[in-house]
């Protein structure tokens, strides 16, 4: 996620940006030059090409894993820590339902303070202000799992019966549904 | 932030479609509920099959395969309106587009949303609402939480060509004063009428509506009138435009500046779903969280506007009395040894009222704490009657029919409950099913306007012995009726007859079951947010215990502010010692003060009126140096050498789960036992006095 | 006026698709191919030319208040003549009737009357049925159903009846406009007569059907006379119109099935019946039939309203019947042919033009009321259009966008083009906007109100060209 942030930061701000989200920008430009004779490859011999291949190859792991010991999170982060794993409902005060219908997870508020010097808001904890969106339950709590964090689960009663919408009901003669 | 749209962007292009995973979701969900009925018509969105119900209009058609036509005037909570003409859209076939929001869906036609003909309706409908709209988004509340905006970015045109605004202008409308919580600039509406229609519709009061005619047509009271409703901060929401806003909220913070927490009200009994904004560590305001079950998406004002009474009067450093009888401010140290010292040397001569606020997680540390101290006296502010089943039956004080279950009712006995303040968004459901249900309202208790037509049976308890003997003509009605609820109000239940009326009520309920076995019929209403959990982890209903313990050494108060004791009730050497937020009742009669946080400042249970366990979370940091509720407690506990078991939030869920889950598997699961137990309950109830 | 506010284009051959069942169930003719034509059917036209209409065949003797408009006269004139026979014959009989007639709507939409009442033949769900007759007239340059109602009130009243048999109503509202004093005052005095005569009310003529007619009036808006607005209004809401579907005769007065026809239409319907559809299908073209009352206002010599034949060209219309135009033929500029809320149509177009639905469809306007607003050379045609635009602006209801932003738009920038105080591109604007109102509202006011506008920019661009370059110089002159 962090690398494709990276990518896309320094893409929008070449000359290129206009058109970053077409697939040919990521690939080759056109190389007028020579390719060039990789020393360190052609200098090894079979056994270690065929180690550096593998290296380069991703390792499959069955079932999930706790990588929280190689993410780098500082311990006291982890403990202690709950995340919420809910889905978001609707803006009650807009009717676009572009950004809902998928799962998202965040962490507990910690202390936030207001910084003396400009009066903002301050913050000692980075996580936080995490907000990770899954496209469903399973896959964000595979993905704290996999993280170590404990998770709770907050279901939405966002199900509605579903009812055709009547604009004749407005005139009723005998229903309470005409108003006036 | 940027994170999440680069998310939403990729998921987008990779699937080189507009059918994001939600939208497959929302089409599932749909259709599995539809194979039942045989008589489905097929239609086709942009060439998307889907087979809907007859009479389904064409905007829920083309919600169900996930594309989303925009609109003003439309909102599926409201009355069809039709006005604002944005959802227009394309029939094949037909020579002009036609409003999607009420046109039903016909026999194979095939609904283009994206053709040249829709798109260039909504550029023109986006034309005409911006050619008088004040383009003030920069000062504007709703600025980025506008529909308009939004539309305009996604619909509009993309350059203005109203060549008028250098000859007259555009139209300003005087701004109408409704009362103290919305802010009106009728220059920005745009005649969507969803205010009307919410006010008559669900508010139930007929003040708002249109006066003039055409381009002077302007929406507000008909008179200068406060917009007098429970409900009526929800038009804030509803307004697509910024012309209706939250005058608290005015002009103090923008929608991308401030976070948004999730949370629970606490104010009523309810539990509706929150949503807290923040900013700076301040609550900015409290916006509703849909939840189809409780609010749905309304809130009541009580619990939109009183934020700012967070900020107030607030408890932010413990405090001690001293020698002069004056409150000292003190730190944390030199206050929990005092009162640790206090409560050791008290034994199990020591007390404990829970208020309407307090939190489960607290309430369960202290009666640990008081059970192994040795005492028992644990009780809460608001009594319930005791005789009979008590309170050991989950299902004798829980409103069992669900808020959501209000709808389905046909006849509703309200029994000295007045839910339009006592529960504002069960009375809007109880609204709801009046208009759409045809549903039959009568109360026996004080005649009160709940905004639909009732029949006031009187103000007499006995009344109910009548309408059970059969005496009375509604009783008729009751036994009759397919789905009777019958909802008491806690507060009659704390009237000294209080026993009478429940036992006559239980009776009652077993005498109508109506016709589905699971629909239950008796329900009880509570007023404040704590009544429920407390009575599940085993409080005692009422402070009699605590007054008539003559040799009480130490009184704990957990918020409890109701003037339910006096000082002198209680023997003159009682330490009373007063953990809450805010410095009212309790406080001023308290011996130590331990502050401790608001709802909006803690994750922390509540349980509402149905017996629905929802959790709060922490929205800002406590002020000054109150805590967490059940943190003080266990700080105490360990120096009063009587150690909780329990270090964090998890442990302690687990150990109310414990408590809860007995309650549980004995009253829910099963139902018709309890019904049993009722009548039993009221045998016993007959040989009494009442 | 309201009928004009009945759109052309009102059902659309999906709406039809509609009611298939309804129509495919009898008799209906209106898209049958030429093989076999089911009953109901109009015979076909054989005249070539039409009008002038001879004295026998007009239906409205009393046009211009010479003779006794109470039931005296009118029962002289042969109204009420064998209306128990008539009602005896039953609905289908008067519905097959007013089919055979070929009758169209008179309040400008022109459906088809008989095929509007057997909409209604559905089986009752025991809603009680209505009529409403729309007496609202309002619309610029009409005035017919005025004359119709001080002049001759009992053909109406027994219109209604007939009309009520025809699609089973158990009482008919007649809403009739505020401004119209005198004539709610001679409609009522002619209701009272028709009960005191035993006409109207408990077995009504003696038929053993129980009929009720109401009047309403209303309180000056011009946007009631639109069906739906005018039901609204009955009802006692604000009169905004309601979209469609629900159809009135689904969903009308009350909640209940309602039709709501114009004065004429149901004026005549009497007359049909007596003389039959036939001999009334006999005047003007195939699917225009009948007499109309035709309304000459403007730059005449001599302004009227005139019962004539449907399909007389509308040179002819105004040579014989209202003296031709002040200062002669060549002296025209342009009509407005059916009440103000059509497109007008230039002198050359004014030549050749039929003045029935088909004929004015073809030179790009429309026979609305039949409303002919003439205008000669002395006219200020921008301004004309531009005061006309201030109508609609004023009594558009403000319900739905595109009429209550769009209108008042427009008619901002005819004000200006009247001057001549705007750009030339600005003219494409104009038409565009009132291409993007066209169609785009709940009903159809907001095209009226384009209409207008459209015809104005179709045949006097360079009129309007000319005053902004004029302004524009003068503007230069002036720095």
């Amino acid at each position: 996620m962090a690398s494709f942030l990276l990518r896309t930061r320094t893409l929008s701000k070449s000359p290129l940006c206009i058109k970053w989200c077409s697939p040919s920008i990521s690939t080759t430009a056109v190389r007028n030059t020579e390719p060039q004779i990789k020393n360190d490859i052609a200098l090894l011999n079979p056994e270690e090409i065929e180690h550096k291949k593998k290296l380069q190859n991703y390792i499959t792991v069955e079932g999930t894993t706790d990588i929280s010991p190689i993410t780098g999170i500082p311990e006291d982060y982890i403990k202690e820590r709950r995340v919420r794993i809910y889905e978001p409902p609707k803006n009650c005060m807009q009717s676009g339902t572009n950004n809902i219908g998928n799962w998202e997870m965040e962490f507990d508020t910690k202390e936030r303070w207001e910084n003396p010097l400009m009066g903002w808001c301050s913050t000692g904890d980075p996580l936080s202000n995490m907000k990770v969106q899954f496209s469903s339950k399973e896959e964000a709590v595979e993905y704290c799992e996999k993280n170590g964090w404990q998770y709770f689960i907050q279901e939405s009663k966002l199900d509605k019966k579903f009812k055709p919408k009547s604009y004749g009901v407005n005139f009723s003669w005998n229903k309470r549904t005409s108003f006036n | 932030m940027i994170v999440d749209m680069l998310r939403v962007t990729l998921n987008k292009v990779l699937n080189g479609a507009k059918l994001c995973p939600k939208h497959i979701y929302i089409a599932t969900r749909a259709q599995s509920g539809e194979v039942k009925k045989p008589e489905k018509v097929e239609v086709f969105i942009d060439d998307k099959p889907v087979h809907v119900e007859p009479g389904t209009t064409i905007l829920q058609a083309a919600a169900m395969v996930g594309i989303e036509i925009p609109r003003f005037c439309y909102h599926e909570r409201l009355a069809v309106a039709g006005n604002c003409r944005m959802c227009l859209v394309e029939v094949e076939k037909s020579p002009k587009p036609v409003a999607a929001c009420a046109m039903p869906v016909m026999k194979g036609w095939r609904i283009k949303t994206d053709s040249e003909l829709t798109r260039r309706a909504r550029e023109g409908i986006m034309e005409f609402l911006l050619v008088n709209h004040p383009l003030d988004c920069p000062i504007c509340d709703q600025g980025g939480e506008c529909d308009l905006q939004d539309q305009s970015m996604a619909f509009g045109s993309d350059r203005s060509r109203f060549t008028d605004i250098d000859f007259s202008g555009k139209r300003a409308v005087e701004d109408k004063d409704i009362g103290p919580l919305i802010k009106t600039i009728m220059t920005r509406c745009i005649h969507c009428t969803r205010c009307i229609r919410f006010a008559s519709e669900v508010a139930g009061v007929d003040d708002l509506g249109t006066t003039g005619r055409g381009n002077d047509m302007q929406v507000g009271t008909y008179i200068e009138k406060m917009f007098l409703s429970e409900l009526s901060g929800n038009v804030i929401d509803l307004c697509p435009v910024g012309a209706l806003t939250s005058k608290p909220y005015s002009f103090t913070a923008r929608p991308w500046e401030i976070r948004k927490v999730d949370s629970i009200d606490v104010l009523d009994a309810i539990g509706s779903n929150i949503i807290v904004s923040t900013r700076t560590g301040e609550v900015m305001r409290i916006m509703p969280r849909v939840n189809e079950e409780i609010n749905e998406e309304w809130l009541s004002d009580k619990s939109r506007f009183s934020y700012d009474g967070l900020k107030r009067q607030r408890l932010v450093t413990p405090m001690l009395r001293d020698c002069n009888g004056e409150l000292k401010p003190v730190d944390w140290e030199a206050a929990l040894l005092t009162v640790a010292k206090v409560v050791k040397n008290a034994g199990p001569a020591i007390g404990a009222i829970a208020g309407g606020l307090a939190d489960a997680e607290v309430l369960v540390a202290v009666k640990d704490l008081l059970n192994k101290l040795g005492s028992e006296a644990l009780c809460t502010e608001h009594t319930f009657p005791l005789d009979g089943s008590g309170t050991d039956l989950r299902s004798s004080y829980l409103l069992n029919n669900k808020i959501a279950g209000a709808e389905e009712a046909d006849v509703v006995l309200l029994v000295g409950t007045n839910p339009r303040f006592e529960a504002p968004l069960l009375n809007s459901r109880l609204r709801k099913a009046w208009i759409h249900n045809e549903l039959e309202v009568a109360s026996i208790g004080p005649k009160i306007d709940l905004r639909y037509e009732y029949q006031h049976l009187g103000n007499d308890p006995a009344l109910l012995q009548q309408i059970l003997c059969g005496q009375h003509e509604f009783s008729k009605k009751l036994i009759s009726a397919k789905k009777p609820l019958i909802i008491v109000g806690s507060e009659t239940l704390e009237r000294s007859d209080g026993a009478g009326v429940l036992g006559t009520v239980q009776a009652l309920a077993a005498t109508c079951t109506g016709a589905n076995k699971d629909w239950k019929v008796l329900n009880i209403l509570h007023k404040v947010a704590s009544q429920v959990a407390a009575l599940d982890i085993g409080y005692i209903p009422g402070v009699d215990k605590i007054r008539d313990n003559s040799n009480l050494k130490v009184l704990l108060l957990i918020g409890a502010d109701e003037c339910s004791i006096e000082k002198s009730d209680l023997p003159a050497d009682c330490f009373i010692i007063y953990q809450g937020h805010h410095g009212d009742y309790g406080a001023s009669i308290a011996d130590a003060i331990l502050p401790g946080a608001a709802y909006t400042e803690k994750q922390a249970t509540y349980v509402n009126t149905e017996g629905r366990a929802q959790e709060t979370l922490v929205a800002v940091t406590p002020p000054g140096r109150a805590r967490e509720d059940w943190k003080i407690i266990r700080a105490l506990s360990e120096i009063v050498e009587a150690k909780l078991p329990y270090d964090n939030l998890n442990e302690i869920h687990v150990r109310i789960k414990e408590l809860q889950d007995f309650y549980m598997t004995d009253a829910i699961s099963r139902a018709s036992p309890t019904m049993a137990k009722c009548v039993q309950a009221v045998l016993k109830q007959k040989q009494s006095k009442y | 006026m309201a009928g004009t506010l009945v759109r052309i284009t009102n059902l659309t051959k999906n709406q039809i698709g509609a009611f298939a069942p309804v129509i495919n169930n009898g008799h209906v003719a209106f898209y049958s191919g030429p093989a076999a034509p089911p009953p109901g059917t109009p015979p076909a036209q054989t005249k070539t030319k039409f009008g002038p209409l001879a004295d026998e065949d007009r239906i409205f003797t009393n046009l211009y208040g010479r003779h006794d408009w109470r039931l005296k006269g009118a029962m002289q004139r042969g109204d009420w003549y064998k209306t128990k026979e008539i009602l005896l014959k039953g609905s289908d009989w008067i519905i097959n009737e007013a089919k055979v007639s070929g009758l169209r709507g008179r309040g400008g939409a022109g459906f088809p009357t008989g095929m509007k009442w057997s909409f209604m033949n559905k089986p009752s769900d025991g809603r009680p049925k209505y009529l409403v007759v729309n007496a609202d007239e309002g619309e610029p340059g009409t005035c017919k159903d005025r004359e119709i109602m001080r002049h001759d009130p009992h053909k109406l009243v027994e219109g209604c009846l007939i009309a009520g048999r025809a699609i089973g109503a158990k009482a008919a509202y007649i809403y009739i406009r505020g401004e119209f004093y005198n004539e709610a005052s001679n409609m009522q005095v002619a209701i009272a007569e028709a009960y005191q005569a035993g006409f109207l009310g408990k077995n009504a003529c003696g038929s053993g059907y129980d009929f009720d007619v109401f009047m309403h009036r209303g309180a000056g808006a011009y946007i009631c006379g639109e069906e739906t607005a005018l039901i609204e209004s009955i009802e006692g809401k604000q009169g905004k119109p309601r979209l469609k579907p629900p159809f009135p005769a689904d969903v009308g007065v009350f909640g209940c099935p309602t039709t709501v026809n114009n004065v004429e239409t149901i004026a005549v319907a009497p007359t049909i019946c007596r003389r039959s559809g036939a001999w009334f299908a006999s005047f003007g073209r195939t699917r225009n039939s009948g007499t109309k009352l035709f309304n000459i206002s403007g730059h005449v010599n001599r302004p009227c309203t005139v019962e004539e034949e449907m399909s007389i060209p509308l040179k002819e219309l105004i040579e014989i019947h209202a003296g031709g135009v002040t200062g002669g033929w060549d002296n025209l500029l342009a009509i407005i042919p059916g009440g103000s809320s059509t497109p007008l149509i230039p002198k050359k177009s004014c030549e050749e033009a039929l003045m029935d639905f088909d004929g004015l469809v073809a030179v790009q306007t429309s026979l609305g009321t039949a409303a002919i607003i003439v205008m000669n050379k002395q006219t200020d045609i921008v301004k004309a259009i531009a005061r006309l635009i201030m109508f609609y602006k004023h009594e558009s209801c403000g319900q739905c966008t595109p009429c209550r932003e769009g209108v008042n738009w427009m008619n901002k920038m005819m004000y200006r083009f009247v001057d001549g105080n705007a750009k030339i591109e600005e003219i494409d604007m104009l038409w565009e906007i009132s291409k993007q109102i066209e169609g785009h509202s709940i009903c159809a006011l907001a095209d009226g109100a384009a209409w207008p506008v459209q015809g104005l920019i179709r045949h006097f661009r360079p009129e309007l060209e000319e005053r902004m370059c004029k302004f524009q110089e003068k503007q230069r002159a002036s720095c």
